[in-house]
């Protein structure tokens, strides 16, 4: 086996591209479920559990105030999660469209950042038109569940969001050889992080080590940047977008790694 | 040949050269040391039983593995110190269909154009042009999976021609085809070899190589064994004439004694035995004095066929 290379972004592009020529042909028919899915959350639980939180909420805002902004991370996880397992696996074992690609300029390294780069495009696409709903949503029920100019940042931070959760996804892929491995991946990873991550109550409240062990997931920062941009920033946010790119940019050379074995002999 | 030999001394011109090149995996040695050179224009055939190395030697022309040790130049370019340089000029069609499902037909073609970084508007003219020699100019707005194998195969050769490569890999490039698909497939690669492009196939077809290589090697164990143009390897390696005598089974020991010192060599396997030699007649002679009930003699000219199943054993390889 020789030695990986550093990707290259026009090959990634390449990659990046082909995903999008494909997502447009299918968009609408993708992007319902993925709508309705956090609407969902909302609705049963920022409406339904929500009526039995008393006045004052939790920090000053109501309960479906509190869960919108968190529901906007977990979906770009979900987005992300989904494409760089299910979709990756398909696109590597299945259609085996890895094996033709890495015969063209395209090497198997930049096929691994294009990956990257597209579900973290997916987190963001979905993640946007989610804040259109929500914000929506607030405007017909006059209680903002996004109140702070700041919001406009989110779909951005959503792309990093989702490039993060593909790292991680993109590296379970690269070391299983069945579909049938998912389960563990989202019954051991996702959903704990889906509901540990403070979209659902304050996480800080918990006695330790609860609080020091959220702080080392990445749904966790994601939850905070995101509630931060909705309702207006602290400096603190920093520290989380920091810990987003300082985690992904340590994971990101792993997958290359592994998937470049999986592609080439 | 003449022109083969103008063409032999002047090594600097070959599209593929190897020199002791080798591929292991871990312990297990796919490919232990080959030499080849392969010349502009000239369509080079590997043959093989399974597992003799050819997959593995392809994979490592086109990228997909790493040689272990040794040299292999392809385009004039060391394939590991110039990986991506190598798959900007070479064409791969596969052993197994990698088309992109989730897109349509002409689709397939212009978005792998892309990943060459070939401008839009010259990979939409070429797709039209390669569906139109690969004659599925009418599906170009079909889906793949409504394709035929033997569409997909005449897609796959499409797909490896839309950088105008210099050199065309196909590891087995008719192998599931019906007859009428596989003599479409050939007439399209005579084709390309017609144009002046080099050509590098795997196959197992005896005829296929007879019809299509002007130059062939058959590997086995990771080694190439023998090489040479499909009529030298023939009067080199075996008699001009060939019969197959069909006998019991307890008989051919017999009938394999009794036709040994007027024949070249005598190979039997299954219920028959194969002995070649210069001269039918004076065998089929031997056979009628011997007395040995045979039921069935077949009387036929040499062909790589035979040449393949001596050097590499009348045995199967799975």
């Amino acid at each position: 086996m020789d030695k990986m290379r550093l990707p290259s972004w026009r090959g990634a592009f390449r990659v990046w591209q082909r995903n999008a020529i494909i997502f447009r042909k299918y968009w609408k028919t993708i992007l319902l479920p993925n709508l309705f899915e956090p609407l969902l959350y909302l609705t049963a639980l920022g409406l339904g559990l929500g009526a039995f939180i008393r006045e004052g909420g939790i920090n000053g805002l109501t309960y479906t105030q509190y869960i919108a902004p968190g529901l906007l991370a977990s979906n770009a996880m979900f987005a992300a999660s989904f494409e760089s397992t299910f979709n990756t696996f398909i696109r590597l074992k299945i259609g085996r469209i890895y094996d033709a690609i890495i015969t063209t300029p395209v090497n198997a390294e930049d096929i691994v950042l294009g990956e990257y780069l597209w579900a973290g495009t997916r987190s963001a696409l979905y993640g946007t038109a989610f804040l259109g709903v929500l914000t929506g949503l607030g405007l017909v029920f006059e209680t903002p569940l996004i109140s702070s100019p700041w919001a406009l940042v989110i779909p951005p931070m959503l792309l990093l969001i989702g490039v993060m959760f593909s790292v991680m996804g993109t590296l379970f892929t690269s070391l299983i050889s069945s579909l049938d491995f998912y389960a563990y991946y989202f019954t051991l990873v996702v959903t704990p992080l889906f509901l540990f991550s403070g979209i659902f109550f304050p996480i800080e409240d918990f006695p330790a080590p609860v609080p020091q062990i959220a702080w080392f997931t990445p749904l966790y920062h994601a939850v905070n940047v995101c509630r931060a941009l909705a309702t207006g920033p602290s400096p603190g946010v920093l520290v989380d977008i920091a810990w987003i790119l300082v985690f992904t940019a340590a994971l990101a050379l792993l997958p290359i790694h592994f998937m470049r074995k999986r592609l080439i002999s | 040949m003449n022109e083969g030999t103008e063409k032999v001394t002047n090594v600097a011109e070959a599209t593929l050269a190897a020199r002791g090149l080798t591929k292991s995996y871990g312990d297990f040695e796919a490919v232990k040391g080959v030499d080849f050179q392969v010349y502009r224009g000239e369509c080079f055939g590997f043959l093989g039983p399974n597992g003799a190395g050819k997959t593995t030697t392809m994979k490592m022309i086109y990228g997909a593995a790493i040689p272990t040790g040794g040299e292999l130049k392809v385009v004039g370019m060391d394939v590991r110190r110039a990986e991506r340089e190598v798959k900007r000029r070479i064409g791969v069609v596969p052993q197994e269909n990698n088309l992109d499902e989730d897109l349509k037909v002409k689709e397939n073609l212009l978005v792998y154009g892309r990943y060459f970084d070939l401008p839009r508007k010259l990979v939409r003219k070429r797709a039209a042009l390669l569906l139109e020699f690969v004659q599925l100019q009418d599906k170009a707005d079909a889906r793949v999976e409504q394709l035929s194998g033997g569409m997909k195969r005449r897609l796959l050769i499409a797909r490896a021609l839309i950088n105008d490569p210099d050199l065309v890999v196909l590891d087995e490039p008719t192998t599931g085809l019906d007859p009428q698909a596989r003599h479409l497939v050939w007439d399209k690669l005579r084709e390309l070899t017609g144009e002046g492009k080099t050509l590098v196939l795997t196959t197992h077809y005896m005829d296929e190589a007879a019809q299509l290589c002007d130059r062939l090697c058959i590997m086995e164990g990771g080694r190439i064994i023998v090489e040479g143009s499909p009529r030298e390897m023939i009067s080199e390696h075996v008699s001009s004439e060939v019969l197959e005598i069909r006998a019991a089974p307890n008989d051919l020991e017999k009938l394999t004694a009794a036709v040994e010192s007027v024949a070249d060599s005598v190979d039997s396997i299954g219920g028959a035995i194969y002995v070649y030699t210069p001269d039918a007649e004076v065998v089929t002679r031997r056979v009628r004095e011997s007395g040995i009930t045979v039921s069935n003699v077949l009387h036929r000219q040499a062909s790589l066929e035979d040449v393949f199943l001596k050097l590499t054993g009348r045995r199967l390889v799975d």
